[in-house]
Protein backbone atom coordinates (compact mmCIF):
# COMPACT_ATOMS: atom_id res chain seq x y z
CA UNK A 1 0.00 0.00 0.00
CA UNK A 2 2.72 2.28 1.40
CA UNK A 3 4.17 2.25 -2.40
CA UNK A 4 1.20 3.38 -4.03
CA UNK A 5 0.86 6.26 -1.50
CA UNK A 6 4.64 7.27 -2.66
CA UNK A 7 3.27 7.29 -6.36
CA UNK A 8 0.53 9.20 -5.79
CA UNK A 9 3.06 11.50 -4.18
CA UNK A 10 5.04 11.87 -7.18
CA UNK A 11 1.83 12.68 -9.55
CA UNK A 12 0.99 15.41 -7.53
CA UNK A 13 4.67 16.61 -7.12
CA UNK A 14 4.70 16.15 -11.22
CA UNK A 15 1.50 18.15 -11.26
CA UNK A 16 3.10 20.88 -9.00
CA UNK A 17 6.02 21.66 -10.82
CA UNK A 18 4.65 22.55 -13.87
CA UNK A 19 2.11 24.50 -11.77
CA UNK A 20 4.88 26.44 -9.93
CA UNK A 21 6.52 27.08 -13.02
CA UNK A 22 3.68 28.69 -14.92
CA UNK A 23 3.05 30.84 -11.63
CA UNK A 24 6.76 31.85 -11.74
CA UNK A 25 6.11 32.98 -15.53
CA UNK A 26 2.83 34.72 -14.93
CA UNK A 27 4.67 36.88 -12.41
CA UNK A 28 7.62 37.39 -15.37
CA UNK A 29 6.07 37.62 -18.39
CA UNK A 30 4.57 41.22 -20.05
CA UNK A 31 1.56 40.72 -22.02
CA UNK A 32 1.44 43.02 -24.99
CA UNK A 33 -1.83 42.35 -26.63
CA UNK A 34 -1.50 43.72 -30.60
CA UNK A 35 -3.53 42.80 -33.17
CA UNK A 36 -2.90 39.90 -35.46
CA UNK A 37 -0.63 38.70 -32.93
CA UNK A 38 -3.12 35.80 -32.48
CA UNK A 39 -3.41 34.81 -35.54
CA UNK A 40 -2.34 30.70 -36.52
CA UNK A 41 0.94 30.20 -37.86
CA UNK A 42 0.96 29.41 -41.62
CA UNK A 43 3.79 30.07 -42.98
CA UNK A 44 3.04 34.41 -42.49
CA UNK A 45 0.23 34.24 -44.37
CA UNK A 46 -3.29 34.97 -43.20
CA UNK A 47 -4.73 31.38 -41.72
CA UNK A 48 -7.20 29.79 -44.49
CA UNK A 49 -10.21 28.75 -42.19
CA UNK A 50 -9.43 26.83 -38.86
CA UNK A 51 -8.00 23.39 -38.52
CA UNK A 52 -11.04 22.21 -37.63
CA UNK A 53 -11.28 20.01 -40.83
CA UNK A 54 -12.37 16.81 -42.39
CA UNK A 55 -8.95 14.72 -42.50
CA UNK A 56 -7.98 11.97 -44.11
CA UNK A 57 -5.88 9.63 -41.34
CA UNK A 58 -4.11 7.36 -43.54
CA UNK A 59 -3.94 4.62 -41.03
CA UNK A 60 -6.82 4.14 -39.73
CA UNK A 61 -6.93 0.43 -40.28
CA UNK A 62 -3.52 0.19 -38.47
CA UNK A 63 -4.89 2.30 -35.12
CA UNK A 64 -7.55 -0.57 -35.53
CA UNK A 65 -5.27 -3.28 -35.53
CA UNK A 66 -2.93 -1.69 -32.51
CA UNK A 67 -6.14 -1.84 -30.47
CA UNK A 68 -6.02 -5.67 -30.94
CA UNK A 69 -2.16 -5.81 -30.19
CA UNK A 70 -2.40 -3.76 -27.52
CA UNK A 71 -4.72 -5.64 -25.74
CA UNK A 72 -2.65 -8.65 -26.79
CA UNK A 73 0.32 -7.45 -24.88
CA UNK A 74 -1.79 -7.15 -21.68
CA UNK A 75 -2.50 -10.96 -21.73
CA UNK A 76 1.13 -11.89 -22.99
CA UNK A 77 2.30 -10.41 -19.67
CA UNK A 78 0.74 -12.92 -17.31
CA UNK A 79 2.07 -15.43 -19.13
CA UNK A 80 5.71 -14.15 -19.28
CA UNK A 81 5.85 -14.11 -15.19
CA UNK A 82 4.48 -17.38 -14.31
CA UNK A 83 6.68 -19.13 -17.26
CA UNK A 84 10.27 -19.69 -16.15
CA UNK A 85 8.29 -20.69 -12.75
CA UNK A 86 6.03 -22.82 -14.26
CA UNK A 87 9.04 -24.93 -16.05
CA UNK A 88 10.88 -25.43 -13.36
CA UNK A 89 8.51 -26.76 -11.01
CA UNK A 90 8.22 -29.38 -13.13
CA UNK A 91 5.36 -28.76 -15.53
CA UNK A 92 5.89 -30.02 -19.52
CA UNK A 93 6.95 -27.71 -21.81
CA UNK A 94 4.51 -28.14 -24.51
CA UNK A 95 1.76 -27.37 -21.39
CA UNK A 96 2.96 -23.78 -21.23
CA UNK A 97 4.34 -23.05 -24.59
CA UNK A 98 1.62 -24.07 -27.03
CA UNK A 99 -1.30 -22.74 -25.95
CA UNK A 100 0.74 -18.83 -25.89
CA UNK A 101 2.44 -19.90 -29.42
CA UNK A 102 -1.06 -20.90 -30.43
CA UNK A 103 -2.90 -17.60 -29.45
CA UNK A 104 0.41 -15.31 -30.95
CA UNK A 105 0.02 -17.53 -33.90
CA UNK A 106 -3.14 -16.18 -34.50
CA UNK A 107 -2.81 -12.48 -34.31
CA UNK A 108 -0.08 -13.06 -36.73
CA UNK A 109 -2.00 -14.93 -38.67
CA UNK A 110 -4.47 -11.95 -38.50
CA UNK A 111 -1.62 -9.08 -39.24
CA UNK A 112 -0.67 -11.12 -42.55
CA UNK A 113 -3.95 -11.32 -43.71
CA UNK A 114 -4.62 -7.15 -42.90
CA UNK A 115 -0.30 -7.07 -44.39
CA UNK A 116 -1.72 -8.77 -47.74
CA UNK A 117 -5.27 -6.72 -47.65
CA UNK A 118 -3.23 -3.40 -47.83
CA UNK A 119 -4.53 -2.36 -44.20
CA UNK A 120 -0.98 -1.30 -43.35
CA UNK A 121 -0.15 0.23 -46.49
CA UNK A 122 -0.08 4.11 -46.30
CA UNK A 123 -3.52 5.29 -48.62
CA UNK A 124 -2.97 6.96 -50.94
CA UNK A 125 -5.53 9.41 -52.60
CA UNK A 126 -6.37 9.20 -56.02
CA UNK A 127 -5.69 12.63 -56.73
CA UNK A 128 -1.49 11.72 -55.61
CA UNK A 129 -1.81 8.87 -57.83
CA UNK A 130 -2.74 10.91 -60.90
CA UNK A 131 0.09 13.20 -60.06
CA UNK A 132 2.19 10.56 -59.42
CA UNK A 133 5.97 10.64 -61.52
CA UNK A 134 7.19 7.52 -62.55
CA UNK A 135 10.92 6.86 -61.81
CA UNK A 136 13.11 5.85 -64.42
CA UNK A 137 14.66 2.93 -61.94
CA UNK B 1 20.41 -10.06 -3.04
CA UNK B 2 23.12 -8.25 -4.12
CA UNK B 3 24.57 -5.76 -1.28
CA UNK B 4 24.49 -3.39 -3.76
CA UNK B 5 20.59 -3.18 -3.22
CA UNK B 6 19.24 -1.42 -0.67
CA UNK B 7 15.81 -2.66 0.40
CA UNK B 8 14.82 0.31 1.70
CA UNK B 9 12.54 2.41 0.07
CA UNK B 10 13.35 6.15 -0.33
CA UNK B 11 9.64 7.33 1.21
CA UNK B 12 10.85 4.78 4.59
CA UNK B 13 14.44 5.97 4.84
CA UNK B 14 13.62 9.75 4.91
CA UNK B 15 10.08 8.86 7.17
CA UNK B 16 12.84 6.99 9.65
CA UNK B 17 15.08 10.03 9.66
CA UNK B 18 12.51 12.42 10.77
CA UNK B 19 11.57 10.17 13.47
CA UNK B 20 7.74 9.77 12.11
CA UNK B 21 5.74 6.20 11.53
CA UNK B 22 2.45 5.11 10.49
CA UNK B 23 0.32 6.70 8.03
CA UNK B 24 1.73 10.20 8.70
CA UNK B 25 5.33 8.87 7.74
CA UNK B 26 4.70 7.35 4.90
CA UNK B 27 2.77 10.65 3.27
CA UNK B 28 5.58 12.92 4.65
CA UNK B 29 8.52 11.06 3.14
CA UNK B 30 6.69 10.03 0.60
CA UNK B 31 5.98 13.92 -0.67
CA UNK B 32 9.82 14.53 0.42
CA UNK B 33 11.05 11.47 -1.78
CA UNK B 34 9.02 12.59 -4.58
CA UNK B 35 10.22 16.02 -4.49
CA UNK B 36 13.53 14.85 -4.25
CA UNK B 37 13.23 12.59 -7.39
CA UNK B 38 11.16 15.26 -9.60
CA UNK B 39 14.52 17.80 -8.64
CA UNK B 40 16.97 15.29 -9.75
CA UNK B 41 15.67 14.56 -13.06
CA UNK B 42 14.79 19.02 -13.34
CA UNK B 43 18.83 19.69 -12.74
CA UNK B 44 19.79 16.44 -15.41
CA UNK B 45 17.24 17.96 -17.72
CA UNK B 46 18.58 21.80 -17.25
CA UNK B 47 21.66 20.25 -17.97
CA UNK B 48 20.48 18.41 -20.71
CA UNK B 49 18.12 20.97 -22.29
CA UNK B 50 19.93 24.42 -22.74
CA UNK B 51 23.65 23.38 -22.58
CA UNK B 52 24.27 19.62 -23.36
CA UNK B 53 22.14 19.45 -26.43
CA UNK B 54 23.79 22.42 -27.84
CA UNK B 55 27.23 21.39 -26.96
CA UNK B 56 26.99 18.08 -28.33
CA UNK B 57 24.97 18.92 -32.11
CA UNK B 58 27.77 21.70 -32.27
CA UNK B 59 30.64 18.85 -31.74
CA UNK B 60 28.68 17.05 -34.11
CA UNK B 61 28.62 20.16 -36.61
CA UNK B 62 31.90 21.11 -35.94
CA UNK B 63 30.67 24.93 -33.89
CA UNK B 64 31.68 26.10 -30.77
CA UNK B 65 28.01 26.93 -29.11
CA UNK B 66 27.59 27.92 -26.08
CA UNK B 67 30.77 29.34 -23.98
CA UNK B 68 30.37 33.18 -22.71
CA UNK B 69 28.44 32.76 -19.57
CA UNK B 70 30.02 31.47 -17.13
CA UNK B 71 32.83 27.93 -17.38
CA UNK B 72 31.97 25.93 -20.38
CA UNK B 73 28.93 28.44 -21.06
CA UNK B 74 27.32 26.36 -18.08
CA UNK B 75 25.38 29.66 -16.49
CA UNK B 76 23.43 30.02 -19.83
CA UNK B 77 21.30 27.09 -17.79
CA UNK B 78 20.09 29.93 -15.62
CA UNK B 79 19.75 32.66 -18.37
CA UNK B 80 17.88 30.81 -20.17
CA UNK B 81 15.47 29.44 -17.82
CA UNK B 82 14.83 33.31 -16.95
CA UNK B 83 15.00 34.41 -20.48
CA UNK B 84 12.32 31.47 -21.17
CA UNK B 85 9.75 32.11 -18.30
CA UNK B 86 9.92 35.75 -19.05
CA UNK B 87 8.23 35.18 -22.76
CA UNK B 88 5.04 36.66 -23.58
CA UNK B 89 2.77 33.62 -23.79
CA UNK B 90 0.70 34.50 -26.92
CA UNK B 91 -2.41 32.37 -26.93
CA UNK B 92 -3.68 32.08 -30.52
CA UNK B 93 -7.35 32.63 -31.94
CA UNK B 94 -9.73 29.77 -31.50
CA UNK B 95 -7.92 26.85 -29.59
CA UNK B 96 -9.54 24.61 -27.63
CA UNK B 97 -8.86 26.39 -24.08
CA UNK B 98 -8.96 23.54 -21.29
CA UNK B 99 -7.21 20.89 -23.41
CA UNK B 100 -4.50 23.92 -25.18
CA UNK B 101 -3.38 24.92 -21.47
CA UNK B 102 -3.71 21.05 -20.12
CA UNK B 103 -1.55 19.19 -23.20
CA UNK B 104 1.88 20.73 -21.81
CA UNK B 105 0.89 19.82 -17.89
CA UNK B 106 0.67 16.75 -19.44
CA UNK B 107 3.59 15.52 -20.85
CA UNK B 108 5.69 16.21 -18.02
CA UNK B 109 3.34 15.00 -15.33
CA UNK B 110 3.57 11.61 -17.38
CA UNK B 111 7.45 11.14 -17.61
CA UNK B 112 7.94 12.41 -14.05
CA UNK B 113 5.43 9.40 -13.04
CA UNK B 114 7.16 7.21 -14.71
CA UNK B 115 10.09 7.50 -12.63
CA UNK B 116 8.09 6.57 -9.50
CA UNK B 117 9.08 2.78 -9.86
CA UNK B 118 13.06 3.35 -11.73
CA UNK B 119 15.55 2.11 -8.72
CA UNK B 120 18.38 4.93 -9.19
CA UNK B 121 20.52 3.23 -7.20
CA UNK B 122 22.17 4.22 -3.38
CA UNK B 123 18.37 3.80 -2.24
CA UNK B 124 16.97 6.17 -4.62
CA UNK B 125 14.04 4.29 -5.15
CA UNK B 126 10.23 6.18 -4.49
CA UNK B 127 8.14 3.01 -4.76
CA UNK B 128 8.56 -1.13 -5.87
CA UNK B 129 5.09 -2.61 -6.67
CA UNK B 130 4.82 -5.68 -7.91
CA UNK B 131 3.61 -4.61 -11.74
CA UNK B 132 6.65 -1.62 -11.47
CA UNK B 133 7.32 -2.42 -14.95
CA UNK B 134 3.65 -2.20 -15.92
CA UNK B 135 3.12 1.12 -14.72
CA UNK B 136 6.29 2.49 -15.88
CA UNK B 137 5.08 1.91 -19.66
CA UNK B 138 1.58 2.88 -18.94
CA UNK B 139 2.89 6.23 -17.37
CA UNK B 140 4.95 7.11 -20.29
CA UNK B 141 2.36 6.78 -22.36
CA UNK B 142 0.04 9.16 -21.02
CA UNK B 143 2.07 11.78 -22.90
CA UNK B 144 0.83 10.58 -26.26
CA UNK B 145 -2.76 11.93 -24.77
CA UNK B 146 -1.26 15.22 -24.31
CA UNK B 147 0.32 15.61 -27.67
CA UNK B 148 -3.03 15.08 -29.12
CA UNK B 149 -4.64 17.22 -26.76
CA UNK B 150 -1.71 19.97 -27.94
CA UNK B 151 -2.34 18.97 -31.72
CA UNK B 152 -5.91 19.27 -31.97
CA UNK B 153 -6.64 22.53 -29.73
CA UNK B 154 -4.43 24.29 -31.43
CA UNK B 155 -6.34 25.17 -34.30
CA UNK B 156 -3.42 25.27 -36.29
CA UNK B 157 -2.92 22.68 -39.59
CA UNK B 158 0.66 21.97 -38.29
CA UNK B 159 -0.37 21.18 -34.82
CA UNK B 160 -3.23 18.81 -36.75
CA UNK B 161 -0.96 16.94 -38.38
CA UNK B 162 1.88 16.68 -35.92
CA UNK B 163 -0.68 15.51 -33.13
CA UNK B 164 -1.67 12.56 -35.80
CA UNK B 165 1.90 11.44 -36.45
CA UNK B 166 1.97 11.36 -32.68
CA UNK B 167 -0.53 9.12 -32.08
CA UNK B 168 0.77 7.60 -35.41
CA UNK B 169 4.05 6.79 -33.95
CA UNK B 170 2.66 5.76 -30.56
CA UNK B 171 0.26 3.12 -32.20
CA UNK B 172 3.45 1.89 -34.32
CA UNK B 173 6.33 1.70 -31.78
CA UNK B 174 4.46 1.03 -28.40
CA UNK B 175 4.12 -2.66 -29.02
CA UNK B 176 7.32 -3.75 -30.06
CA UNK B 177 8.56 -1.84 -27.08
CA UNK B 178 6.53 -3.66 -24.46
CA UNK B 179 6.87 -7.26 -26.45
CA UNK B 180 10.92 -7.05 -26.21
CA UNK B 181 10.55 -6.06 -22.51
CA UNK B 182 8.13 -9.04 -22.42
CA UNK B 183 11.34 -11.38 -23.36
CA UNK B 184 13.38 -10.01 -20.42
CA UNK B 185 10.13 -10.85 -18.35
CA UNK B 186 10.74 -14.73 -19.41
CA UNK B 187 13.98 -14.59 -17.79
CA UNK B 188 13.46 -12.38 -14.52
CA UNK B 189 9.65 -14.14 -14.01
CA UNK B 190 8.34 -10.84 -12.13
CA UNK B 191 7.58 -7.28 -13.22
CA UNK B 192 8.77 -5.87 -9.98
CA UNK B 193 12.01 -3.63 -11.09
CA UNK B 194 13.61 -4.86 -7.83
CA UNK B 195 13.67 -8.36 -8.62
CA UNK B 196 14.47 -7.69 -12.58
CA UNK B 197 17.78 -5.94 -11.13
CA UNK B 198 18.55 -8.10 -8.52
CA UNK B 199 18.64 -11.01 -11.41
CA UNK B 200 20.68 -9.22 -13.43
CA UNK B 201 23.64 -9.03 -10.76
CA UNK B 202 23.74 -13.44 -10.69
CA UNK B 203 26.98 -13.76 -12.53
CA UNK B 204 26.86 -14.74 -16.41
CA UNK B 205 30.50 -16.30 -16.60
CA UNK B 206 33.77 -15.23 -15.77
CA UNK B 207 36.86 -14.24 -17.83
CA UNK B 208 40.28 -14.04 -16.55
CA UNK B 209 39.09 -13.57 -12.84
CA UNK B 210 36.20 -11.11 -13.98
CA UNK B 211 33.07 -12.24 -13.44
CA UNK B 212 30.84 -10.70 -16.01
CA UNK B 213 27.12 -10.18 -14.73
CA UNK B 214 24.20 -11.70 -16.16
CA UNK B 215 22.76 -8.40 -17.79
CA UNK B 216 20.03 -9.16 -20.08
CA UNK B 217 21.82 -6.74 -22.64
CA UNK B 218 24.62 -9.47 -22.98
CA UNK B 219 21.98 -12.47 -22.78
CA UNK B 220 19.86 -10.99 -25.32
CA UNK B 221 21.50 -8.37 -27.16
CA UNK B 222 19.24 -8.82 -30.23
CA UNK B 223 16.25 -7.48 -27.52
CA UNK B 224 18.37 -4.73 -26.07
CA UNK B 225 18.91 -3.28 -30.36
CA UNK B 226 15.14 -4.16 -30.60
CA UNK B 227 14.39 -2.35 -27.47
CA UNK B 228 16.99 0.79 -28.13
CA UNK B 229 15.27 1.41 -31.64
CA UNK B 230 11.69 1.20 -30.58
CA UNK B 231 12.71 3.68 -27.45
CA UNK B 232 14.04 5.85 -29.62
CA UNK B 233 11.00 6.25 -31.87
CA UNK B 234 8.75 6.55 -28.43
CA UNK B 235 10.67 9.69 -27.23
CA UNK B 236 10.83 11.23 -31.30
CA UNK B 237 14.14 11.47 -32.14
CA UNK B 238 16.06 10.92 -35.43
CA UNK B 239 15.56 9.09 -37.44
CA UNK B 240 11.60 8.38 -36.16
CA UNK B 241 11.64 11.96 -35.31
CA UNK B 242 8.42 12.49 -37.82
CA UNK B 243 6.23 13.72 -35.46
CA UNK B 244 7.97 16.84 -34.86
CA UNK B 245 9.80 17.27 -38.18
CA UNK B 246 11.20 20.96 -38.14
CA UNK B 247 11.37 20.84 -41.77
CA UNK B 248 7.99 19.47 -43.24
CA UNK B 249 5.43 20.23 -40.70
CA UNK B 250 7.41 23.67 -38.51
CA UNK B 251 7.53 21.90 -34.96
CA UNK B 252 4.17 19.76 -35.24
CA UNK B 253 2.20 19.70 -32.03
CA UNK B 254 4.32 22.37 -30.64
CA UNK B 255 3.88 25.17 -33.46
CA UNK B 256 1.15 27.06 -31.44
CA UNK B 257 3.01 27.23 -27.85
CA UNK B 258 5.12 30.11 -26.58
CA UNK B 259 6.60 30.97 -23.22
CA UNK B 260 6.43 28.59 -20.35
CA UNK B 261 4.34 26.14 -21.94
CA UNK B 262 7.14 26.20 -24.52
CA UNK B 263 9.23 25.04 -21.37
CA UNK B 264 7.19 22.48 -20.50
CA UNK B 265 6.68 20.77 -23.27
CA UNK B 266 10.46 20.79 -24.01
CA UNK B 267 10.81 19.52 -20.06
CA UNK B 268 8.71 16.60 -20.84
CA UNK B 269 10.54 15.76 -23.57
CA UNK B 270 14.09 15.22 -21.99
CA UNK B 271 12.59 13.66 -18.97
CA UNK B 272 10.93 11.43 -21.42
CA UNK B 273 14.45 10.53 -23.02
CA UNK B 274 15.80 9.98 -19.47
CA UNK B 275 12.98 7.98 -18.61
CA UNK B 276 13.52 5.61 -21.91
CA UNK B 277 17.33 5.55 -20.91
CA UNK B 278 16.20 4.42 -17.46
CA UNK B 279 13.80 1.71 -18.84
CA UNK B 280 16.58 0.71 -21.08
CA UNK B 281 19.59 0.46 -18.07
CA UNK B 282 16.70 -1.46 -15.71
CA UNK B 283 15.81 -3.50 -18.06
CA UNK B 284 19.01 -4.38 -20.04
CA UNK B 285 22.19 -3.11 -18.14
CA UNK B 286 21.79 -4.18 -14.71
CA UNK B 287 20.08 -0.95 -13.47
CA UNK B 288 22.31 1.06 -11.40
CA UNK B 289 24.93 -1.97 -11.10
CA UNK B 290 28.49 -1.08 -11.74
CA UNK B 291 31.84 -1.53 -10.57
CA UNK B 292 33.86 0.89 -8.32
CA UNK B 293 31.51 3.47 -8.97
CA UNK B 294 27.99 3.97 -5.89
CA UNK B 295 24.73 2.98 -8.02
CA UNK B 296 23.68 6.72 -8.54
CA UNK B 297 26.87 7.58 -10.75
CA UNK B 298 26.08 4.59 -12.88
CA UNK B 299 22.82 4.91 -13.15
CA UNK B 300 23.35 8.86 -13.72
CA UNK B 301 26.26 7.79 -16.74
CA UNK B 302 23.78 5.05 -18.08
CA UNK B 303 20.66 7.48 -18.56
CA UNK B 304 23.57 9.91 -20.06
CA UNK B 305 24.72 7.44 -22.56
CA UNK B 306 21.08 6.82 -23.85
CA UNK B 307 20.48 10.46 -23.91
CA UNK B 308 23.90 11.00 -25.76
CA UNK B 309 23.34 8.27 -28.32
CA UNK B 310 19.58 10.35 -29.32
CA UNK B 311 21.55 13.29 -29.96
CA UNK B 312 24.03 12.06 -32.03
CA UNK B 313 21.34 10.13 -33.88
CA UNK B 314 19.61 13.74 -34.29
CA UNK B 315 22.83 14.74 -35.60
CA UNK B 316 23.65 11.80 -37.48
CA UNK B 317 20.40 9.76 -39.08
CA UNK B 318 18.41 11.47 -41.72
CA UNK B 319 14.38 11.43 -41.13
CA UNK B 320 12.26 8.44 -42.56
CA UNK B 321 8.87 9.79 -44.50
CA UNK B 322 6.02 9.20 -42.31
CA UNK B 323 4.74 6.00 -44.68
CA UNK B 324 7.96 4.56 -44.02
CA UNK B 325 7.94 5.20 -40.24
CA UNK B 326 4.83 3.15 -40.41
CA UNK B 327 6.05 0.50 -42.36
CA UNK B 328 9.40 -0.06 -40.25
CA UNK B 329 6.71 -0.28 -37.19
CA UNK B 330 4.22 -2.61 -38.65
CA UNK B 331 6.34 -4.70 -41.30
CA UNK B 332 9.69 -4.71 -39.66
CA UNK B 333 9.83 -3.52 -35.62
CA UNK B 334 5.94 -5.65 -34.76
CA UNK B 335 7.28 -9.18 -36.54
CA UNK B 336 10.94 -9.11 -35.18
CA UNK B 337 9.69 -8.49 -31.52
CA UNK B 338 7.25 -11.41 -32.04
CA UNK B 339 10.22 -13.46 -33.63
CA UNK B 340 12.06 -12.29 -30.38
CA UNK B 341 9.75 -13.17 -28.11
CA UNK B 342 8.99 -16.58 -29.43
CA UNK B 343 12.64 -17.16 -29.96
CA UNK B 344 13.04 -16.31 -25.94
CA UNK B 345 10.65 -18.52 -25.31
CA UNK B 346 11.46 -21.28 -26.74
CA UNK B 347 15.17 -21.18 -26.09
CA UNK B 348 14.30 -20.60 -21.94
CA UNK B 349 12.23 -23.43 -22.14
CA UNK B 350 14.62 -25.79 -23.75
CA UNK B 351 17.56 -24.94 -21.17
CA UNK B 352 15.25 -24.75 -18.43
Amino acid sequence: MSEWIAIGALGLVAVGIPLGMMAVSAILRPAVPEQGKGATYESGEIPTGTARVQFNIQYYMVALLFVVFDVETVLIFPWTVIYRSALSQGVALSTVLWPMLAFVGILVVGLVWAWRNGAVEWVKSPLANRQKTERNA
Amino acid sequence: MGPLQSQVLLPERIAGLLGLSGTAGQIVGGLLGAFIIANLLLVQTAVAGPWAKRKITAAFTDRIAVNRVGPFGLFVIVADAVRLLSKELVIPDGVDRPAYDLGPLLVPFSALLGFAVIPMGNGIHLADPETGLVFAFAASSIASLGLVMMGYASNNKYSLLGGLRAIASNIAYEIPLIITAASVIIFTGSLQMSEIVAQQAEPLLTLGGVAIPQWFAFVNPFAFALFVVANLAEVGRNPFDVPEAPTEIVAGYQTEYSSVYFVLIYLGEFIHIFLGGALAATLFLGGPAGPVLPGFIWFTIKIWAFYLFTQWARSAVPRIRVDQFLDVGWKGMLVLSFANLVLTAVIVGVIA
